[in-house]
């Protein structure tokens, strides 16, 4: 499981990202342990954006597909 | 008696955090742009008092997300609190938090006392804080911090009278660094430590030393996990602080944004809003700014008539009517579009929607090279270029920003159309081909190949500068701000701000290029000496730029023009639309109403075919050579100013020309 397969409204635990991912993704609040959730999605499910510790951050697929997170839950 | 050293402060926070409202709050009027040292990075400065007979200068760093930059224009940030370029020690840290964020807000504020500059925290947006039903011991959180906290609503200006006496009492955080960079030789770290600074600005310091890289990474994980650490370590502190002081009653909770998103980045309603606003932006830009602009030329022109009235005849006042008025005229013109175009971006910007247009226009700009960061100056382009490329400051991604630089001026901006329209009337029959109006398609197709230029030459140019320097493009991370009020003051100055410097900087420029080709228009070689003329009137054939028409003439040959095109393409140089009137110089039109000119042009005979002079093919490939060259001395400065490489300019300026050249020859042979 990873970032890009969450549904619009589903939570996740984010999970240790995959080696190369820019550390900014952590400065910004998206932190391994943190709940995340999918809010929305630009035309072709791409880039997508999530809320994560209060901050809504938007992030191409390519870059999702590279944070694995644990089974999602919520609607 | 010595003037007092004045304190600089500077400003340091999150993106969105309120920090440009607290920057005019503080500052007025009192504003100036200049560079940073080494980077093409606007640094906007100002002057507050901070006590009677006591100013202070404050600098408006940018938004970051840490101090660790992730991007070149970034680092501008670290680089002024450590002092790489020596302009001068900062003296007090201005951080500014969002008091809807303050998570990530006081991660970056952890990060500035940690280097143990004095440092006072400012929590903006203190009603919208209510409005979250968020309540937050501030005294308690000073204490732990180690400085003063402050809540203030930037707005309204409540709590702002607090931070001046605060700054002046600021002291150095006395608190243990809360990020100890672990793993690592502290010893070897000690060993680069300069006096007593503290020994997180130490370790910052050695990172942004290549010869210290190798050391780190043989010692530890390497300076990226290190990185990743501190923020891992810091959250947590951070998390303990607003565990303790921070109080949250969800029932008060009054958002809206995500409601709003639902409708605004909605695959099909997101579309139809993106594309209605951008369709009003380019309509206000095209028409709303016509009113202004005319009226513009109408003063300047009644000025030069008042001018020429009182002065004497004779050299200087048909340099100043002729040579320096329309120069300042071709600046001012240019002012009510960019004023409109930045008071949009404001607006975007200030609303949190500019993010949502990035975002939903990524995808389609990412094969080219570009991301949605590049649709504004696209859809600008088609204005004028010149605010376009002015919009490109915003950027973080500098090869991002030095594309779109390069690739906006192929976009067909409004001075082409005169020229497209007089040509268009002139060579296309005006017939219907199934039910569409052949010379409208004509023109559509014309746009079209102006954004089609735009985007191959992006992709291109990405893979050449990709292939050059092996620059690994950042991650696209983007946040999507909370919707908020635009605050009329930021919109304000920020038009006041890109106006003025366009008209200071690149004005100048414009208006000494401006005589120079008056002087090349009014002077041939065997009439130079003749400034007791009352009226200097050179024939044209006979002046500097008729004899380079006729020179460059046989150059032009092949695609159909003759000495007077040349001339005409020659002067275009000053403004595209300038064709129009040379044109009508040049073939002796009695008025220059459009009609007349057309009329004129139409009637004319080749010698050498006896037919109509502007044949179909001719004239395509004149329209082709419009749409392609640059052809616009105020685009080729703002170039220039913008990228900072007048190399880049000249580089655009003889591509594009040759590029445009090459297709209005194959053109003109294929259609004879």
């Amino acid at each position: 499981m990873n970032l890009s397969n969450l549904r619009i409204g589903q939570k996740a635990i984010v999970l240790e990202p995959e080696e190369g991912v820019s550390v900014k993704l952590f400065e910004m609040g998206c932190l391994p342990g943190e709940e995340i959730e999918l809010l929305f999605v630009a035309p072709f499910r791409d880039p997508m954006c999530f809320r994560v510790q209060g901050t809504q951050i938007s992030m191409r697929r390519s870059l999702a597909k590279r944070i694995p997170i644990t089974r999602p839950h919520g609607s | 008696m010595e003037a007092k050293q004045s304190l600089r402060i500077a400003m340091v926070g999150r993106p969105n955090t309120g920090k440009s409202t607290l920057f005019n709050q503080l500052t007025g009027m009192n504003q100036k742009v200049s560079n940073y040292p080494g980077v093409t990075m606007e640094r906007t400065s100002g002057l507050t008092k901070l006590a009677p007979g006591q100013l202070a200068e404050i600098i408006d760093l940018p938004g970051i997300y840490s101090l660790h930059p992730s991007s070149a224009d970034e680092a501008v940030v670290m680089d002024s609190l450590l002092n790489v370029h020596e302009e001068g020690e900062v003296d007090v840290v201005i951080g500014v938090a969002d008091g809807t964020n303050l998570k990530t807000c006081l991660f970056v504020f952890s990060q500035v006392l940690d280097l143990g500059i004095p440092a006072v925290l400012v929590i903006t947006m203190a009603d919208d804080m209510a409005h979250r039903g968020l309540v937050l011991d501030h005294a308690a959180l000073g204490e732990s911090l180690g400085c003063e906290v402050l809540i203030v609503n930037a707005r309204t200006g409540e709590g702002m009278e607090a931070i001046q006496p605060a700054i002046i009492r600021a002291k150095a955080s006395p608190h243990a660094p809360f990020f100890q960079p672990g793993g690592i030789h502290l010893q070897w770290l000690a060993a680069l430590q300069e006096g007593d600074e503290y020994i997180y600005k130490t370790w910052l310091r050695s990172l942004s030393q290549p010869a210290h890289e190798a050391k780190i990474r043989e010692s530890s994980r390497g300076p990226k996990r290190l990185r990743a650490d501190e923020a891992i370590q810091r959250y947590r502190q951070v998390n303990r602080w607003l565990g303790s002081f921070l109080t949250s009653y969800p029932e008060q909770d009054r958002r809206f944004s995500t409601k709003v998103d639902r409708l605004l980045v909605h695959p099909l309603w997101g579309s139809v809003v993106l594309f209605g606003l951008l369709f009003v932006i380019f309509q206000a830009l095209f028409y709303g700014s016509e009113g202004p602009m005319v009226a513009i030329d109408e003063m300047i022109t009644s000025l030069s008539q008042s001018i020429n009235a009182k002065l004497p005849g004779g050299f200087f006042t048909h340099m100043i009517t002729h040579g320096l008025m329309p120069g300042i005229t071709g600046v001012l013109m240019f002012v009510p579009q960019i004023a409109m175009l930045f008071g949009f971006i404001a607006l975007l910007e200030e609303s949190g929607y500019m993010s949502r247009v990035v975002f939903m226009m990524d995808r389609f700009m990412r094969p080219f090279g570009l991301s949605g960061k590049s649709v504004v100056p696209m859809i600008s382009g088609t204005a004028c270029a010149i605010p376009a490329i002015m919009s490109t400051r915003n950027m973080e991604d500098g090869r991002e920003r030095w594309l779109a630089i390069a690739v906006t001026p192929f976009i067909t901006c409004s001075a082409r159309l005169p020229v497209y329209a007089l040509i268009i009337g002139l060579v296309i029959p005006d017939m219907a081909l199934m039910g569409i109006n052949l010379r409208g398609l004509v023109l559509f197709g014309l746009y079209f190949l102006g954004f089609a230029a735009a985007l191959a030459a992006a992709a291109l140019l990405n893979r050449w500068k990709r292939s050059q320097v092996k620059v690994k493009v950042p991650d696209f991370l983007l946040e999507m701000p909370e919707y908020r009020w635009p605050q009329p003051r930021n919109v304000g100055m920020m038009i006041w701000r890109q106006t003025s410097s366009f008209v200071k900087e690149a004005g100048k420029i414009i208006v000494a290029i401006s005589v120079i080709l008056w002087f090349a228009a009014s002077f041939g070689p065997d009439h130079a000496a003749d400034f007791t003329q009352d009226r200097v009137s050179v024939p044209i054939e006979e002046s500097y730029i008729g004899i380079a028409g006729q020179f460059i003439e046989p150059v032009m040959r092949p695609l159909g023009y003759d000495w007077k095109i040349s001339v005409a393409i020659l002067s275009s140089f000053v403004a595209r639309e300038v064709f129009v009137g040379t044109m009508a110089t040049l073939y002796s039109v009695g008025d220059e109403g459009i009609e007349s000119i057309h009329a004129t042009l139409a009637s004319q005979i080749n010698p050498e075919t006896g037919e109509a002079f502007f044949s179909l093919p001719m004239g395509i490939s004149l329209l082709l050579f419009y749409a392609f060259a640059m052809q616009c001395m105020s685009t080729l400065v703002v170039v220039a100013r913008e990228s900072r490489s007048w190399t880049l300019a000249l580089t655009q300026f003889v591509l594009m020309s040759l590029f445009a050249y090459v297709v209005a020859w194959a053109a003109f042979v294929a259609l004879s």
